[in-house]
């Protein structure tokens, strides 16, 4: 019977695991995030040269490898073009939250981050991220036409989901290698400056959450703590063969025997220092008796002296 | 001979700036000699010795005076150097979680469990560090100081550091000592505040006896605990989970070898490690300012509000409990996580008014819930604030 019970609930949990499983890809670390395809006088390589880039960005708060992604690039159908990330390299390594720019000069000689391909200035570009096991990451098409030279097309700030074009203004400025959007201050601590600048709400609001979280575990353990009782008493009962509550109750089934309470209480007084009579401080220092053994004999233990016969 | 001699002498010269003696200022003395206070109320008074000893020899280690301009790499401050490496484990936020690790395995929370009601204690004495957030607020400190800072409140060392460490590492030096500070006043702070908000009468309630708890109770704890709380407040992760963990070890029954470990010999490296390295991150330089002095001001202040919102909350809510359910308001104090040293002071002021009323047990129950408290209340401002 018990092992029906176990059977039908781990087919249970096992039905409820397979229920929450879905086709949803999973979120990718690693993730394009600004593109420019008609670089006249933005930044240049190492080299001196103006080519158009793409910036990738990690999402992840660990460390990413690049080595053995794919991007593949297509301006037309059937042209799709394979760049493979050498490995070895250790830059294609990015930091948490970082990002790491490939030139699309199409000079791959020129180092790890020089693409095989270039980037078509007209047209739409579709570009597409690989993992090592040529599993998708993430794709864009870049459109082409509405992009004038020097203007990247980018996601609103790192990793978010809206694209934007940004036209180098005051606030939509092009950003190789660096956030799409400069954190100049901590938006959530302003709020509280602004909002609630002595205290008040934070003080509210923070030990309302405290005595909720602390006021679940009172729930949950009042409830338990009554189950615990209620299953010593029966079980109490069942020993002392007992069926009548009231009975059980004089007799003080599932609580604590009083020797129980007398130990505890003696173990306090016990801590107290209860257990220590005052001490005498004077010293006495009596001769250690020693029983004789050969074996601890100095005589037995010294060579002899050789001596010339 | 004489180019000898001046070699000598311009080496000697060189070698006596790099002496402590030479490079020593008013602001190194100072400190050395609030080190040595430190030592002395660990040895002579007993004050919490297993922390002032290292974090008072940690303040002499730290304010040794030498050639900053060197590069000997010996200063806590300075990257590579031993001490920098010892004190990663405080700017980068893992000795507390450990450290909590061993409270979890020491931990009793039987008291807790026979009688629930008890954690609402540990909860209210959190208005301690909301009480110094404000106070901080109005002083000037912006928001994420004025959270660590009122941390401090909380009376838990490691939690003091851990949001510390995340929200204003530059202020965590002098909120660490002040933490740890008045967890040693723990005995000269609270006693007055709990005898000037209680009446006789209060004073010699007498509480039911607890339930015994048993171990499947025990063992559901730790489990339930780390569920409820963190769900609620997932940024104090690191330290609920690894309380909550330690407890497990120990009340499981079956991996008593790990939490022999952690409540002893770990948590003992640990304890010497921040203590340590958080004494020497106080260098007169770094330490001595305007701002620490703030800070020790506030964090008495906290510690005086968490005893005192313990207390009352402990009397209002004795206005809706029974008779026979009534709570002695001299455990109130004991929610301030201190462990067990709040605990220890409602016996022993309890005792001066009724030698034959066990406070203890009872006091270990809000005691315990302050622990978690102090946490959820960290992982609250934490995930405010970042």
């Amino acid at each position: 019977m018990k092992k029906l019970k176990n059977g039908i609930f781990l087919s249970l949990l096992l039905l409820v695991g397979l229920a929450s499983c879905t086709d949803k890809k999973p979120a990718s670390k690693l993730v394009i995030n600004e593109v420019l395809t008609d670089n006249v006088s933005n930044f240049q390589d190492d080299y001196g040269v103006h080519s158009g880039w793409i910036e990738i960005f990690n999402k992840a708060y660990s460390t990413e490898d690049l080595a053995g992604c794919l991007i593949k690039v297509s301006s037309t159908p059937g042209d799709t073009v394979t760049y493979f990330i050498p490995k070895g390299d250790v830059l294609t390594s990015i930091p948490p939250r970082q990002h790491s720019l490939f030139w699309a000069d199409g000079a791959p000689r020129r180092g790890t981050f020089h693409t095989n391909f270039v980037l078509s200035k007209t047209d739409d570009n579709w570009i597409g991220l690989y993992d090592s096991g040529r599993n998708l990451m993430d794709e864009i098409v870049v459109p082409g036409g509405i992009l004038k030279a020097n203007q990247s097309y980018a996601r609103v700030t790192d990793g978010a989901e809206e694209w934007e074009v940004k036209d180098d203004s005051e606030e939509k400025y092009v950003t190789p290698s660096t956030n799409n959007q400069t954190i100049e201050s901590n938006p959530k601590m302003e709020n509280f400056e602004h909002h609630d600048p002595i205290g008040i709400g934070m003080t509210i609001t923070a030990m309302c959450v405290v005595f909720v979280g602390l006021i679940l575990l009172y729930v949950c353990f009042r409830f338990v703590g009554k189950l615990a009782v209620k299953l010593r008493k029966r079980n109490a009962m069942k020993v002392h063969n007992v069926t009548d509550k009231d009975e059980a109750k004089e007799r003080g089934f599932g609580e604590a025997p009083g020797e129980v309470i007398a130990a505890i209480t003696m173990a306090l007084h016990e801590a107290q220092g209860a257990d220590h009579d005052v001490e005498e401080t004077i010293l006495t220092i009596s001769r250690v008796k020693r029983s004789y053994s050969p074996w601890s004999s100095k005589i037995y233990t010294l060579r002899e002296t050789p001596h010339r016969k | 001979m004489g180019d000898f001699l001046n070699f000598l002498q311009n080496n000697l010269a060189d070698f006596w700036t790099y002496t402590g003696f030479y490079n020593a200022t008013v602001g190194h003395v100072v400190m050395i000699l609030v080190g040595i206070f430190f030592i002395y109320l660990a040895v002579a008074k007993e004050f919490e010795p297993m922390l002032l000893i290292p974090i008072g020899f940690g303040i002499l280690v730290g304010n040794i005076p030498f050639n900053l301009d060197a590069g000997l790499q010996v200063g806590i401050y300075e990257e590579g150097s031993v001490l920098n490496i010892l004190y990663q484990g405080v700017t980068s936020g893992w000795y507390p979680p450990l450290i909590f690790l061993g409270i979890g395995a020491m931990t009793d929370f039987s008291a807790l469990i026979s009688n629930p009601k008890l954690m609402l204690i540990g909860a209210a004495a959190q208005f301690g560090i909301f009480g110094a957030y404000i106070a901080a607020l109005w002083l000037g400190f912006d928001p994420m100081q004025a959270a660590s800072i009122g941390i401090i409140g909380g009376a838990d060392g490691p939690t003091a550091i851990f949001l510390s460490s995340k929200l204003a590492p530059n202020l965590m030096g002098a909120i660490a000592v002040s933490a740890y500070s008045y967890m040693a006043l723990v005995p000269v702070i609270q006693p007055p505040v709990m005898r000037l908000l209680t009446t006789k009468k209060e004073r010699l309630i007498r509480m039911k006896t607890p339930r015994a708890v048993s171990h499947t109770e025990k063992v559901m704890f730790p489990i339930v605990g780390l569920l409820l709380t963190c769900f609620l407040v997932p940024s104090g992760l690191p330290l609920l989970g690894m309380l909550f963990f330690g407890n497990l070890l120990k009340e499981s029954g079956v991996t008593r070898r790990l939490a022999e470990t952690a409540r002893g010999p770990l948590i003992d490296t640990i304890t010497m490690l921040l203590g340590l390295t958080v004494g020497a991150s106080t260098q007169a330089s770094e330490f001595l300012t305007w701002d620490s002095l703030k800070i020790f001001a506030l964090g008495a202040f906290s510690f005086i509000v968490a005893t005192a919102s313990g207390v009352l909350f402990v009397k209002i809510f004795n206005l809706m409990l029974k008779k026979d359910d009534k709570i002695n308001p001299l455990i109130g104090n004991a929610g301030v996580s201190a462990v067990p040293d709040s605990a220890r002071i409602s016996q022993i002021v309890g005792a001066e008014y009724d030698p034959g009323n066990y406070l203890l047990m009872h006091a270990m129950g809000p005691n315990v819930a302050g622990v978690i408290g102090s946490a959820v209340a960290a992982g609250v401002l934490l995930g405010f604030l970042v």
